[in-house]
């Protein structure tokens, strides 16, 4: 479980109070994975609010799949029924078609009642039963209640026996279905014999992952994962292939940690520094956008922005700061970000555009349409930049290119504020 | 006993019900004592798709964090949000509600004493969420509002002869914004003026103005009924279909003293509006309703008045109809999803749930539209109705238009486009050179006849046609001479896929 975070912390004098918190409901994360794979049938521990909001969300940005709950009312909380009504929730999980995994998701009342997992089936039939405990007070952001899903899995699911795959590599994050394809592709080039992405549909990549040769967390809030891969000595590699620089020093990490050939690897290098060097150069980016999205891959966005050229002044997120935030963090301020925020609030980033008077605002719904409200363009960061091929050079031309037409857009923006603007 | 088993829930809570009842009004402000997922779910990631929103800007989380949740209690948080929200001026001018959630009720927060040592006004509003769904939990918010917040304040409101109340809707009601301009505008077709649409367009302070209504009709028969009792004056509820809308213009005009002007609005609707029902149902559009099967499930106020207008007035079969909340012996959400995979009506009325149900069962040719949440729908413009006189021509032209899509969709195309398109896929039935009919076992042709039996009528015919010459086709390319049950079970797989 994560440790006590005081949201309300920074306070301090002038700066904005943290009063309205950015973040999915953070369990909302965790069903995203667990109900994308094929076989697994998730069960809710939690009252019918909380059932509502996940489930409406979870169909929409996760996947059309069926999900059961125990009613767990008063009656049922206070007569210390919520262990009693879960087992009766997976026994109907295990009647799906196909089951092989029934994830049980503890939330708040039930977290809060008591969930004891040795109380808990850990198969039933040919299902395995994981529990993932994702109560929101205690998580803070969906991002990271990604991680505990993965990690839950990993625990339970990933081979260790037999013989490391040492010229493989595990990829962890959620990414555009294209950069799997051009990520492996590159990789393989440079000697490595697979690739397994993870959290995908294949409940089979979360055994394989076992025997991997590393682990590459491609985002930077699997800490819970990453120490699950320690915990097998498995080596990390740190970083992602983003934009110039970062692609170039990743693919050596990669090469190093697998003991490839070095000089294949500065090869391969090479190619990828020359290709988005040419797409930089082609069309370089030139305005001020703030990059404020609570899916805790911000702070890797916006060094991609920086490095082509715009200026990006604010960075904000809805993950914590943590080691695996610094560099990318450095990495900006050494290149003129002032600010970046963690466990961001609304205010902080309404102050933003008061402060910075942005070209481009990548938010929150709520903050994309403040900005709107100004003239400012704006979209939100999770539906139109987090939904696009982003890694390696194929990833940076996507991303660049479609960042480089919003910014043509301002005359429309400002067009839509005049005639509203005395609605 | 343990614990009955929720699928996919329709229903939300009474904590959602007070936040999306109190929330439409500008001079409120509520401080929800709920953890981030609470705030982000019921103010921003939800009504940006019921209501399409961009976020509810009147609604602050008191954040709730394992500290509260460990012993420490919320009132510290709720202070300290309360007095920012002060500092910040945000609040001003506005009554602030403090309203619990699942999980303060959990660790049992009680903010009745607290409330009065901040601002003045400010109030409790416990949501019951871990006893109460969403419409018992509407129709007890709106009558809290009217005891704290009107009645005492109504003794000299003086009733304004021919005005009345809408009561409903709130934020996350379906079509709220056509049902609503199609409800104002029956009633004062019959002769009414409005005085409040409570809360979905009113202000807090003028809730005592209630008392001037001298009828009240109730959007969504779902809730708010409890309000328009207590109010003492007549109630009416929103009428669907032909024959009530009727009903409820006429009675309107009863109680209003405006009978004459009613029936004169009436008799220019059969003219206007309804013109296009009698057009339809004269041509051969008409014909179709009563050989259509039609699944319904939505707010009880839709699922009746979908009864009353598909079923009773077109004629269409109801293959199944469910209200939310379920009345004696509908379908939960379980026999729901049995029946579609059993048997998919041609058409359903349904929420996200009912659409997951059709995706299992690979019901392709079953046309949904949307009639209750969960599920995201973008219904601002204000004419697409089902209920009243525009509901009856809106509800036939969609359904038929649907029907035209599917008939286009099962037209032929010549096949020579597909493989251009694609030169490794195999060469379509109908271009082979042996296309005469094969023999077919008794047993091939009983799968068949009984996988189309489940099959809406319409695609059934085309669907028939092309499934046989597919299961052919395979039953050739094997070199068999008849074709067996094993070649119409692949074919049957091959057809989902």
């Amino acid at each position: 479980m994560s440790e006590i975070i005081k949201l309300e912390g920074g306070t301090s004098q002038g700066a904005p109070c943290k009063l309205h918190p950015q973040s999915m409901c953070p369990a909302f994360g965790s069903l995203r994975i667990l109900t994308r794979i094929e076989g697994s049938h998730p069960v809710m521990a939690t009252d019918t609010g909380c059932l509502y909001g996940l489930t409406f969300v979870t169909h929409f940005y996760g996947a059309s799949k069926s999900i059961v709950a125990p009613t767990l009312g008063t009656a049922e909380l206070m007569s210390g029924e919520v262990v009693e009504g879960t087992r009766a929730a997976i026994n109907v999980a295990a009647k799906e078609p196909g089951v092989r995994l029934i994830p049980v998701v503890s939330l708040c009342v039930a977290e809060t009642a008591g969930m004891p997992e040795e109380l808990l089936p850990r198969t039933v039939g040919d299902a395995e039963v994981v529990l993932v405990r994702v109560p929101a007070y205690a998580i803070h952001s969906h991002p990271e209640a990604k991680d505990i899903a993965v990690a839950a899995l990993l625990n339970r699911l990933a081979e260790r026996e037999g013989a490391v795959r040492d010229k493989s590599v595990a990829l962890l994050g959620e990414v555009f279905p294209a950069d799997p394809l051009a990520i492996d592709a590159v990789l393989r080039k440079m000697g490595v014999s697979e690739t397994i992405f993870l959290p995908g549909r294949s409940l089979d990549d979360f055994r394989r992952v076992g025997r991997a040769g590393a682990l590459a967390p491609l985002h930077p809030f699997y800490k819970e994962s990453m120490a699950v891969a320690r915990s097998w000595g498995m080596p990390i590699v740190g970083g992602a292939p983003v934009g110039v620089s970062g692609t170039s020093a990743w693919l050596k990490s990669v090469g190093n940690s697998l003991q490839l050939d070095p000089a294949l690897v500065q090869q391969v290098i090479d190619e990828e520094r020359a290709k988005s060097q040419a797409i930089l150069d082609a069309r370089p980016l030139s305005g001020r956008v703030l990059v404020t999205g609570y899916e805790g891959t911000e702070l890797a966005y916006a060094r991609m922005l920086v490095e082509a050229g715009a200026e990006v002044p604010y960075v904000s997120t809805s993950i914590g700061q943590d080691p695996l935030t610094l560099p990318d963090e450095m990495w900006l301020k050494a290149r003129g970000t002032k600010e970046v925020i963690y466990r961001k609030a609304l205010e902080e980033d309404v102050a933003a555009i008061d402060r910075y008077a942005p070209d481009l605002v990548f938010g929150t719904t709520p903050l994309a349409s403040i900005a709107k409200e100004r003239g400012i363009p704006a979209m939100y960061f999770t539906n139109q930049l987090a939904s696009r091929p982003f890694f390696l050079s194929s990833g940076l031309a996507a991303t660049v290119d479609f960042v480089a037409g919003v910014l043509t857009k301002g005359e429309r923006y400002r067009w839509m504020q005049e005639f509203f603007q005395d609605a | 006993m343990p614990p009955t088993i929720i699928r996919d829930l329709s229903d939300t809570s009474g904590y959602w019900a007070a936040i999306w009842t109190m929330c439409p009004m500008p001079d409120i402000h509520v401080i929800c004592d709920a953890p981030v997922g609470c705030f982000n779910l019921v103010g921003t990631a939800v009504p940006d798709y019921t209501d399409a929103v961009p976020h509810i800007e009147n609604l602050t989380p008191a954040t709730m964090t394992e500290q509260e949740v460990g012993g420490k209690g919320t009132s510290d948080k709720v202070k300290w949000t309360y007095d920012n929200l002060a500092a910040s001026g945000v609040i001003a001018n506005k009554q602030v509600i403090v309203v619990s959630t699942a999980e303060s009720e959990m660790i049992g927060s009680d903010h009745s004493s607290l409330v009065t040592r901040l601002g003045v006004g400010t109030r409790f509003y416990y949501s019951n969420s871990l006893s109460e769904d969403e419409w018992a939990g509407r129709d007890r918010v709106l009558r809290w509002l009217w005891s704290e917040y009107g009645a005492p304040f109504a003794g000299d409101v003086a009733v304004k002869p021919g005005t009345v109340n809408i009561i409903g809707p709130t934020y996350g009601c379906f079509n709220a914004p056509s049902e609503l301009a199609e409800l104002r505008r029956l009633i004062e077709g019959a002769g009414g003026h409005i005085n409040m649409v409570y809360p979905y367009e009113s202000h807090l302070a003028h809730t005592p103005q209630l008392a001037a209504g001298a009828v009240n009709v109730v959007l969504y028969k779902e809730f708010g009924t409890g309000l328009a009792n207590d109010l003492g004056k007549p109630v009416l509820t929103a009428p669907f279909g032909m024959h009530d809308t009727t009903e409820f213009i006429r009675t309107l005009g009863d109680l209003l003293g405006t009978r004459a002007h009613a029936d004169a609005f009436i008799a220019s609707e059969k003219k206007g509006t309804l013109q296009a029902v009698w057009d339809l149902w004269r041509g051969p559009q008409g014909d179709w309703f009563g050989t259509l099967d039609v699944g319904i499930v939505a707010g009880l106020a839709h699922t009746e008045g979908l009864v009353r207008f598909l079923g009773d007035e077109l004629g269409m079969k109801i293959s199944f109809a469910a209200a939310r909340p379920r009345r004696p012996g509908d379908y939960d959400n379980e026999g729901i999803r049995q029946h579609i995979h059993r048997r998919a009506p041609t058409f359903i009325f349904g929420s996200m749930n009912e659409r997951i149900y059709l995706r299992e069962a690979g019901s392709r040719h079953t046309n949904f539209i949307a009639a209750a949440f969960p599920g995201p729908a973008v219904r601002r413009a204000v004419g697409t109705p089902y209920l009243g006189y525009r509901g009856c021509v809106y509800l036939m032209q969609e359904i038929m238009n649907r029907l035209y899509e599917g008939l286009l969709n099962f037209l032929p195309v010549d096949g020579a486009y597909a493989a251009q398109r694609n030169p490794e896929a195999p060469a379509p039935a109908a271009s082979t050179e042996q296309n005469g009919n094969m023999p077919w076992s008794t047993d091939a042709r009983q799968l068949l006849d009984r996988e189309l039996e489940k099959l809406p009528y319409l695609p059934r015919i085309s669907a028939s046609r092309q499934l046989q010459m597919m299961i052919e086709q395979l039953a050739r390319q094997r070199g068999l001479n008849e074709v067996s049950a094993e070649m119409v079970e692949i074919g049957l797989v091959q057809s989902r896929q």
